[in-house]
């Protein structure tokens, strides 16, 4: 029987079936960090006698607001930081520390086949390794940290094949935003989606993590991709993996995963990326969203056009912007920061924009390029690595009725500050837009097409 | 009955009254799709490390929400629609909404993480048929037997629903985390017999 790469992974971990056509899945990882860990830590502290599954199995990282603005997050993170001490467990803190979701790959923790929990929604983005990687409450990340399983109903799997090679300056994030316009806010609700397609092969670890990160934009359960030698090239030589000949067996027995010609698949989606232009949202959900060369349609949702302060027919490079951010665990890793670096090279920008590495990492390899120069030469402020203005907790917090371009993922009413308004782009654009202060595209700039400079 | 998640501190009871598995009370009419866990819970509100207190910020991130939530001071009951709870995993949702004495949410459809944190947290999601919730939303309060899977309005017919039969039994006793740990030598005991490598 021909199987998909979910129900290799989903058959590997099953410890039993459950009532309901639930299972119980065991987790092979578990990444903490410090919003959602400590109260399922306390819980199993106060009632299970502190006792964990296996702390080798969890990383812990001091990631949305860190450092600490006040102490409330301050007892957040000193919470995260005392309990991994106390159990032995790695923790990525202030100064080598970053947003989980580009931590925890770029440390060696996610891997092909293996299954992960995080009490964070965006934990689909790893994903991309061929990982069923899955965004939790903080009572079903504390049951993995307790007893190694989570409970979940078999979810349906739905391939999503990408065609074609992207160009005209469209992105992973172009595509991240097309799927959940294609889907719907809620098409993938109950669904793993797999993708597929040629597309992919042309496609960068780092692309294939902003592409996966938007699944849950969907409702998607997670996204998954194939791993490939993309993906092996990205993993060998990496920390926490092995070296040499233990390396390549692990190849070798992740090379089983792929999707079996014929497997079946509960729905199936095409989509041609060939001709997809930049994408913008102009909603309050990521599905709301148009190609940037496009307006507001006509059949736009009400409640989210009072929201956004727009009407059907307006074209989105005539908005204009008061604040552009570069940032978020979709795109903040160094690929990101040199297609933006590439629009804001040698120009100013013109509203207050903020960029924000994903990891203290890629904040090092940026420097080493000389983008921090780059984004500071252009006026922008170049931080430290933090979740950031992304949701709303810190650094860069919007006005009511204020208008953000962001590269981050959800444009919710109030998501990055109560009365806020936020459009989603890609990293380029956000920075074309940040240049001319209106919702723009690098090529207006004259700036060439973003996937000569992106890989 | 009690419907106390282990370790809150906030009792989770499932009684309008003396009935077991009987959510009876006022309904808190929200008429939208598609409501967030940011509109339920902004994330400025997110700072603290524990489950308790989270009930005075509900629905805060939603236009009008306090509002809404003011009016109705007995309300015990979400009536909503599609796709309630989406976006981040974010349980304070779920602790809000029962540390303000929530017990059931009504809705067309449930976004995945919200829907297994309402039934970690002892608050039941209702799954009913979109034509239903219009009715349902002017309803000035509902009764909902969780045993029996019924929900009922005044003078409205009797709704059959579906609950998750293994999920519903973390509505009335010991909860999710209880259920695992009773399940840790079993898992044990598969991780011995491992065939894959673990990683």
């Amino acid at each position: 029987m021909p199987k998909s790469l979910f129900e290799k992974v989903w058959e590997r971990h099953v410890v039993e079936e459950l009532p309901g056509g639930n299972a119980l899945v065991f987790v092979d990882r578990v990444v903490a960090h410090e919003i959602t860990t400590p109260q399922g830590a306390l819980e199993i502290e106060r009632r299970y006698g502190d006792e964990l599954f296996d702390p080798a199995r969890i990383v812990a990282i001091n990631d949305h607001v860190s450092p600490a603005k006040d102490t409330e997050t301050a007892i957040q993170a000193k919470l995260l930081r005392d309990w991994a001490k106390r159990h032995g467990i790695v923790l990525y803190d202030v100064g080598r520390n970053g947003i989980c979701h580009v931590v925890a790959p770029e440390r060696g923790y996610v891997e092909p086949g293996m299954t992960l929990a995080c009490g964070d929604s965006h934990t689909c983005t790893l994903g991309a390794f061929g990982a069923f990687a899955l965004g939790v409450g903080s009572t079903a990340q504390a049951g993995a940290m307790l007893a190694g399983c989570l409970v979940l109903g078999r979810p349906k799997v739905m391939r999503v094949t990408l065609d074609g090679r992207l160009s005209h300056g469209a992105t992973a994030k172009d595509v991240a935003l097309c799927v959940v316009a294609v889907l719907g806010f809620k098409g993938g609700t109950g669904y793993v989606i797999e993708y597929a397609g040629n597309a992919l092969g042309t496609l960068s670890m780092d692309e294939r993590m902003t592409l996966c990160n938007m699944a849950i934009e969907a409702g998607a359960t997670t996204a998954m991709i194939g791993p490939d030698e993309t993906t092996y090239s990205y993993l060998r030589g990496r920390e926490n993996q092995p070296a040499g000949d233990a390396f390549e067996h692990k190849v070798a027995a992740w090379r089983a995963l792929a999707a079996d010609p014929g497997a079946r698949y509960d729905r199936e989606v095409r989509i041609d990326v060939g001709a997809l232009r930049p994408m913008v949202s102009w909603g309050t959900n990521p599905g709301e969203c148009a190609p940037i060369d496009g307006v507001v349609p006509a059949d736009a949702d009400g409640a989210s056009l009072r929201y956004m302060d727009l009407a059907p027919g307006r074209a989105l490079r005539s908005i204009a912007v008061d604040q552009a951010f570069i940032g978020s665990c979709t795109n903040s890793r160094i690929s990101d920061l040199r297609a933006a670096a590439e629009v804001l090279r040698g120009r100013e920008v013109s509203v207050p924009t903020i960029v924000t590495p994903g990891s203290q990492a890629v904040k090092r390899a940026a420097e080493r390029e000389g983008l921090h120069d780059v984004f500071q030469d252009a006026g922008a402020l170049w931080t430290h690595s933090s979740c950031g203005p992304c949701l709303g907790m810190s650094m860069g917090v919007l006005a009511p009725g204020a208008r953000c371009i962001s590269s981050s993922n959800r444009n919710f009413p109030g998501r990055m500050g109560a009365g806020g308004r936020v459009h989603l782009a890609s990293p380029a654009v956000v920075a074309a837009s940040a240049v001319l202060g209106r919702i723009a595209s690098p090529d207006e700039l004259g700036v060439a097409p973003l996937e000569a400079v992106a890989r | 009955m009690t419907g106390r998640i282990e370790g809150r501190d906030t009792p989770g009871t499932f009684d309008g009254g003396d009935a077991p598995g009987i959510v009876e009370g006022g309904v808190l009419p929200v008429d939208r799709a598609n409501i967030d866990t940011d509109q339920i819970i902004p994330a400025h509100y997110l700072t603290g490390i524990e489950t308790t207190g989270l009930g005075k910020h509900l629905f805060s991130g939603m236009t009008g929400g306090p509002e809404l939530v003011a009016s109705h001071p007995g309300a015990s009951i979400v009536v909503t629609r599609e796709n309630f709870g989406c976006g981040s995993s974010r349980e304070h949702a779920a602790w809000s909404l029962a540390d303000r004495g929530f017990r059931a949410v009504v809705a067309p459809s449930f976004a995945r993480i919200f829907f297994e944190n309402a039934y970690n947290n002892g608050i039941a999601p209702v799954v009913v048929d979109a034509g239903a919730i219009d009715a349902l939303l002017t309803a000035p309060h509902l009764r909902i037997d969780l045993e029996a899977q019924t929900l009922e309005a005044p003078g409205g017919a009797r709704l059959q629903f579906e609950l998750d039969p293994l999920r519903k039994q973390f509505l009335f006793s010991g909860g999710y985390l209880a259920f695992l740990a009773g399940e840790r030598p079993a898992v044990r005991s598969w991780e011995r017999a491992r065939v894959v490598p673990a990683p």
